[in-house]
C-alpha cells in the first residue's frame, strides 16, 4: 500500500512540475498571441470598414468629382480674384450674413466652395455651396456627399451622434493598437519569414499572407493607428484642458492646435467692407501664389468686421494653423499666425500624416496602396480565424454558434462592404437628380445594401454566399464604367480623348478591383475545404491508438 | 528642369531603388536562394547582396530627402519601400509559382 502511495505521491509532483513548465514554455508568446486573436477579432469587423472607407479617403476630392460628373473642372484664377466674387455673390443671394468662409479652389478641387450663416434663415441658418471659380456664380450640382461621406463614416460613423461614433472609433483603434504590438511579439519569425509565403498551404498560406501584409506596411500601420488616436486626443483625454483655469486658456490651447474663429458680436454700426483682392494679395505673396488655403469673413458690413486668411494645408505636413487677421474696415492687420508651440506642432504634424493632405499624387497612391494592405490585412486575420477552426471542427457540417456568427459577419463585412460601396457609387448614377432628400438616400442605399448582404450571408451557405458576394461585387465594380457611358457624358473613351486623367483613373481602378474580386470568387469556389486531411488525421490516431494498444504497459512511454 | 517633372523623377528613382535594395536583401536570405537557385550562395556572396541591398536603401533615402525635402522625402519614402517591398514579394511568389509547374 505505502509503495503504491508513495508512487502516486511521485505521479503526481511530476504532473505538477511539467504543468508548471509547459505554464512556462506557453510563455509571453502565447499569451500575445491569444491578446492578437481576441483583440482583433474583437473589433476587427468594424476596424475592417474603418480601414477600407479610409483608404478611400485618401481620394476624397477625387471621388467626390467623380460623383458630381456635371461639374467640368477648368483652371482657376488666382486667390485674389475668386474671394471678391464669390462673396459678392452669397451676399446678394443672402445680404445680412455674419459669417462667410469660402475654400479657395486647389488643383485637386477645382471649385471655390462656402459655407455661410444667414441669421434670418431658421435652425443655426448654415448654408453651403460650390461656385465657380471664374464668375463667383453658385454651381448647380446633384445633391451628394461624394468621397465626404467614406470619410466621415471613417471615424464618425452613421446614424448615431458623432461623438458616439468617435468613442467607438477610438476604442477600435486602441485595440489596434494593442494587435499590432502584440502581433509582432507573437510572430517574432515575420522578420526572419521576410518574403516568404508558402502558395496552398492552407492555414500556413493564410498566415503567411496576413504576416507578409503586416510587416510591409508596419511602419503605416503603426503610424495610421497611433496618429489616429492622436487625432481625436483632446476629445478622449480632456482632463490636461479641463484642469486649465478658465476657458479663454482652454480657447488659447485650441488655437494653437487649430483654427477656429466665432464670428463674435456685430457693433451695430454700419460700415463699409474694405475690397478683400489686396489683403488675399497681401497672404499670397507671404506664403506664395498658391497657398492661400481659405477666407473666413466675420461680420461683413459691419464696423466690427474681421477678414481671416488661412494658409493653405497641402503645402506642409502639419495641420497646426498659420493665418493672418485682418480688421475688415480700415484693412489693418491685427494678427499673424506663423507658428505654435512644440506639443501642438507634435500633434499636428502626427494629425496631418494620418490625413496626408499633403501628398501630391504619387504619394497619395502610396497612401492609397499601403493602407489598402492594412484593410487586406485586417480581412485576412478574420478568415485565418474561421480556418484555424475550421480544421478542428467535430463536425464541419455543423459548427457551433460562435464559429458561425463569425463566419457569417466576415461575408458581410468583406465581401458585403466591397458590394455596398460599390453600389453608392451606383446610387449615385442612379438616384433622379431632383429627388427630395437625395444626398441622404445615396447614404440609405449604402446602408441597405450593406444590410441586404449580412441578411444573404446569414440564408446562404458560407461558401456560396462568399462567392456570390464577390462576383455581385466584381459585376458591379466593371458595369460602373458602362454605367457612366449612359448615364452622365464622360465616359471612358471620351476621357481618354479629353485627357481627363481622374476619370480615366476612376474607371480603370474600379475594372482593377473588378477583376480583383473576380479572381477572389474563382479562388473561393476552386476551394475544397481539407476535411481530407482532417480524416486522414483521425485514422492516423485511430491507428496510433491501435498500435498503443498491442504494445505491453512496459513498452509504454 | 521643372518642379512637377522633378518630382516624378524622384518619385521613380526612389522606387526603383528601393526595389533593388529589397531584390538584394531578398537574394541574401537563404531561404530565398535555395529557391531561386537551387542552393545557398556562399557566405561572402551573401554578405556582399546584404550590404548592396542596404547601400541601395540608403541612396533612395538619399535621393527622397534631397529631392522632396525631409518631411515630404521621409513620408514618400516610407511609401515607396513598403509598396517596393510588396512588389519584390508578389515577384518572388510569382516565380516560385513558375519553378513550381
Amino acid at each position: 500500500m505505502d509503495v503504491k502511495k508513495t508512487f502516486r505521491a511521485r505521479v503526481d509532483a511530476l504532473l505538477v512540475m511539467s504543468s508548471k513548465e509547459q505554464a512556462k514554455s506557453r510563455g509571453i508568446r502565447q499569451s500575445m498571441s491569444d491578446l492578437h486573436i481576441w483583440a482583433g477579432l474583437l473589433v476587427g469587423w468594424i476596424l475592417y470598414s474603418m480601414f477600407l472607407t479610409g483608404t478611400t479617403a485618401y481620394f476624397r476630392e477625387e471621388i467626390t468629382r467623380y460623383m458630381r460628373p456635371e461639374l467640368v473642372a477648368a483652371v482657376p484664377p488666382p486667390a485674389a480674384q475668386v474671394v471678391p466674387r464669390v462673396l459678392e455673390s452669397i451676399r446678394t443671394q443672402s445680404p445680412v450674413t455674419t459669417q462667410v468662409s469660402i475654400t479657395l479652389p486647389t488643383e485637386r478641387k477645382p471649385f471655390a466652395s462656402a459655407f455661410w450663416r444667414d441669421p434670418q434663415a431658421p435652425g443655426r441658418g448654415f448654408h453651403n455651396g460650390v461656385f465657380d471659380a471664374q464668375t463667383g456664380q453658385a454651381l448647380q450640382v446633384r445633391a451628394t456627399q461624394g468621397g465626404d461621406f467614406f470619410y466621415a463614416f471613417h471615424f464618425n460613423f452613421h446614424y448615431m451622434s458623432a461623438i458616439w461614433g468617435r468613442w467607438i472609433a477610438g476604442f477600435c483603434a486602441m485595440f489596434m493598437l494593442v494587435a499590432i504590438i502584440s502581433g509582432v511579439i507573437t510572430h517574432k519569425k515575420i522578420f526572419t519569414d521576410f518574403f516568404t509565403f508558402r502558395w496552398s498551404k492552407g492555414q500556413r498560406s493564410w498566415l503567411d499572407a496576413h504576416a507578409g501584409l503586416s510587416v510591409l506596411g508596419l511602419p503605416f500601420h503603426f503610424m495610421i493607428t497611433w496618429s489616429g488616436l492622436i487625432t481625436l486626443m483632446v476629445m478622449y483625454m480632456p482632463f490636461g484642458l479641463q484642469a486649465l483655469p478658465s476657458q479663454a486658456d482652454r480657447t488659447a490651447v485650441n488655437s494653437e492646435i487649430r483654427f477656429f474663429m466665432p464670428a463674435g458680436k456685430p457693433s451695430g454700426e454700419l460700415a463699409e467692407l474694405r475690397p478683400l483682392a489686396p489683403l488675399v494679395q497681401q497672404a499670397a505673396q507671404r506664403w506664395g501664389v498658391d497657398n492661400v488655403g481659405a477666407v473666413q469673413i466675420n461680420n461683413p458690413g459691419d464696423a466690427a468686421a474681421r477678414v481671416v486668411i488661412v494658409r493653405q494645408q497641402a503645402q506642409r505636413i502639419s495641420t497646426t494653423p498659420h493665418y493672418i487677421m485682418f480688421d475688415g474696415v480700415s484693412g489693418e492687420m491685427l494678427q499673424s499666425k506663423d507658428s505654435s508651440g512644440p506639443a501642438a506642432t507634435t500633434q499636428g504634424v502626427l494629425y496631418g500624416l494620418h490625413l496626408g493632405r499633403f501628398a501630391d499624387i504619387v504619394t497619395r497612391w502610396l497612401y492609397f496602396l499601403v493602407s489598402l494592405a492594412g484593410t487586406v490585412m485586417v480581412g485576412t486575420g478574420l478568415v485565418l480565424w474561421t480556418v484555424k477552426r475550421r480544421a478542428r471542427l467535430p463536425d464541419s457540417e455543423k459548427p457551433y454558434f460562435g464559429f458561425r456568427v463569425v463566419e457569417r459577419l466576415n461575408i458581410a463585412a468583406i465581401a458585403g462592404l466591397s458590394v455596398s460601396m460599390t453600389s453608392f457609387f451606383w446610387f449615385n448614377r442612379l438616384l433622379p437628380l431632383d429627388m427630395v432628400q437625395r444626398a441622404a438616400w445615396e447614404i440609405h442605399g449604402f446602408f441597405i445594401v450593406w444590410a441586404g448582404t449580412l441578411i444573404w450571408a446569414m440564408v446562404r451557405p458560407a461558401k456560396r454566399a462568399w462567392m456570390e458576394l464577390f462576383w455581385l461585387a466584381a459585376i458591379l465594380l466593371a458595369l460602373l464604367p458602362v454605367l457612366n457611358v449612359f448615364t452622365t457624358d464622360r465616359h471612358l473613351l471620351h476621357s481618354l480623348r479629353q485627357s481627363d486623367w481622374l476619370f480615366v483613373g476612376f474607371d480603370l481602378t474600379m475594372l482593377v478591383f473588378a477583376a480583383l474580386h473576380a479572381y477572389l470568387a474563382v479562388r473561393t469556389a476552386r476551394h475544397r475545404p481539407r476535411a481530407k486531411s482532417a480524416r486522414r488525421k483521425g485514422v492516423a490516431t485511430r491507428q496510433d491508438a491501435v498500435s498503443l494498444d498491442r504494445l505491453t504497459p512496459g513498452e509504454r512511454t | 528642369m521643372s518642379g512637377p517633372a522633378l518630382s516624378w523623377l524622384t518619385h521613380g528613382a526612389v522606387l526603383l531603388f528601393s526595389l533593388l535594395g529589397f531584390a538584394c536583401l531578398a537574394l541574401a536570405m537563404i531561404r530565398h536562394q535555395e529557391d531561386l537557385f537551387g542552393a545557398a550562395l556562399r557566405p561572402h556572396a551573401t554578405r556582399c547582396v546584404r550590404v548592396a541591398g542596404w547601400l541601395l536603401l540608403l541612396l533612395a533615402l538619399g535621393l527622397a530627402v534631397s529631392g522632396l525635402g525631409w518631411s515630404f522625402g521621409l513620408t514618400a519614402y516610407s511609401g515607396h519601400t513598403s509598396v517596393a517591398a510588396g512588389l519584390v514579394f508578389i515577384m518572388l511568389v510569382v516565380l516560385n509559382r513558375r519553378r513550381g509547374r
